[in-house]
């Protein structure tokens, strides 16, 4: 295992898409960050810092996209091939791509909330207040930020390995988020709150738009639920097929 | 000695019979070519070797196991079956990195291959940037890193120039005069038949002959024969 964690690694570090995602996860969150401070609002109202925090939340997105290379990614390229090739054992093959890219998406997680911290720091300064570092709340926003972040690239690997054309995986998750969870959510009333998406909105300690909401500690074990689900038929799938 | 044994190999993928009861050797030593039309099974029957598809019946064995039980198999058998299994944003360097660190291979052998299959000028270079003949060569090289007992290569010569070609075939000859197992499939009946010391032809699925080629081609040609045993009734001489 300790050598296939590092040829997954090594995969992810010669190839440019986990920094192209960190660079996207970048701009999005210092762009939210402008958007909720452009508008002016009560810097000592306590929902302001984390309006700004909250989009470290969105980069859940681009952690999902992420996990979905994982095995989706070498089908796409065919590299698929190389790699059971040197792993005939495809189970464990998938089990350390999901450690890799669930600390991954730890990793990108940590590095948002870095720069949103910084910025909205900043961007506090620039206003004549002052960020409260000692505010629990915004721990809890930032820590459960990065959590649901890793729980997305894990949940993605589960995705790729099941679908295994890259674009039509990518496509699934998007519209997954935006029509299901997005509209149907609305329709779904409180029962909406048990969605990955919803879900990982309570984890990150942000707004709802489900009725009734979870609490962290509920919200990290669904999550969990979720990533074990789909890791188990990333499993299942990956020894089951051939590779044709 | 690995040698490569297909017994009784049935596949089906639904209702389709992409292979069925083939059985046939690739001892060590020796060159085997494996030929046949568009469609025969060759592609699936490496594939099954190599344990990427699973038999629906039958085995393929590898120096008597199969593959996914050996310990160490790219140490054991080297294969290449897609040129463009490549990833177009890795340099070559990095895609034959990540090969010896999955095969557990020193990085070493990586400059010794590149040198092998003359990429070190643009082994800096990401894939998307390589000529066919390149991608060949990298692939190549990918099979080498291991020192494997067995080479399974599938089409090896597209996109080689006639240098390359013939490079390949001196390549391949000294492999195998160094005791090591080589299959070969190629539609270059020309080079197979300058190349190869075995063949066996399969045709929708069946074996329509394994033997010496010099036994075959001995009255006429390895064209003449592939053509008569693939083409008109099944049940024709084989």
């Amino acid at each position: 295992m300790p050598t296939l964690l590092g040829v997954e690694l090594l995969k992810l570090r010669t190839v440019r898409t986990a920094w192209w995602l960190l660079a996207a996860a970048v701009v999005v969150v210092v762009a939210g960050i402008a958007g909720v401070m452009g508008q002016n609002p009560d810097l000592n109202a306590a929902s302001t810092p984390i309006d700004a925090l909250g989009h470290v939340g969105v980069v859940s997105l681009f952690a999902l996209v992420l996990g979905i290379t994982a095995v989706a990614g070498e089908y796409r390229h065919r590299t698929i091939t190389d790699t059971y090739l040197s792993e005939p054992h495809r189970g464990r093959v998938v089990v350390a791509k999901l450690i890799v890219y669930t600390v991954a998406g730890f990793v990108l997680g940590l590095a948002a909330s870095a720069v949103a911290l910084l910025g909205t720091a900043v961007w506090f300064a620039s206003k004549g207040g002052s960020l409260n570092l000692a505010d629990p709340q915004l721990w809890r926003t930032v820590v459960g930020c990065v959590c649901w972040n890793a729980a997305f690239a894990a949940i993605g690997v589960g995705l790729g390995a099941l679908i295994r054309h890259l674009a039509p995986a990518i496509t699934v998750a998007l519209a997954w988020l935006a029509l299901i969870e997005g509209v149907v959510s609305q329709l779904l009333g409180g029962a909406a709150r048990w969605l990955p998406f919803q879900s990982g909105s309570a984890l990150g300690n942000l707004p709802t738009t489900s009725s009734g909401r979870l609490t962290q500690g509920q919200a990290g074990l669904v999550l969990a639920i979720y990533v074990a689900g789909f890791a188990a038929v990333a499993v299942w799938t990956s020894v089951k097929r051939d590779v044709t | 000695m690995t040698a490569v044994a297909i017994r009784d190999l049935t596949k089906y993928f639904g209702k389709v019979p992409a292979v069925q009861a083939l059985t046939f050797d690739a001892p060590a030593g020796q060159i085997t070519g494996f030929i046949g039309p568009n469609g025969a099974g060759k592609t699936t029957t490496l594939r099954i070797a190599l344990g990427l598809v699973r038999p629906t019946a039958g085995e393929a064995l590898i120096g008597g196991q199969p593959y996914a039980t050996l310990t160490h198999p790219r140490r054991v058998v080297g294969a290449v079956l897609d040129a463009p299994a490549l990833h177009p944003a890795r340099t070559g360097r990095d895609h034959l990195r990540v090969l010896a660190a999955s095969a557990g291979v020193p990085e070493r052998r990586v400059d010794e291959m590149l040198g092998v299959v003359q990429l070190e000028g643009a082994a800096g270079r990401r894939v998307r940037g390589y000529s066919m003949g390149m991608r060949q060569r990298l692939g190549l090289a990918g099979a080498l890193l291991g020192d494997p007992a067995v080479l399974i290569l599938d089409e090896p010569a597209n996109g080689l120039d006639p240098a390359g070609i013939a490079w390949l075939r001196g390549r391949l000859r000294q492999f195998a005069a160094e005791g090591r197992t080589i299959v070969v499939s190629s539609h270059l009946l020309s080079e197979v038949a300058q190349t190869v010391d075995r063949v066996v032809i399969v045709n929708e699925g069946r074996l329509r002959y394994a033997g010496p080629l010099a036994e075959l081609a001995a009255e006429s040609s390895l064209e003449a024969e592939f053509l008569r045993l693939t083409t008109g009734a099944l049940d024709g001489a084989g």
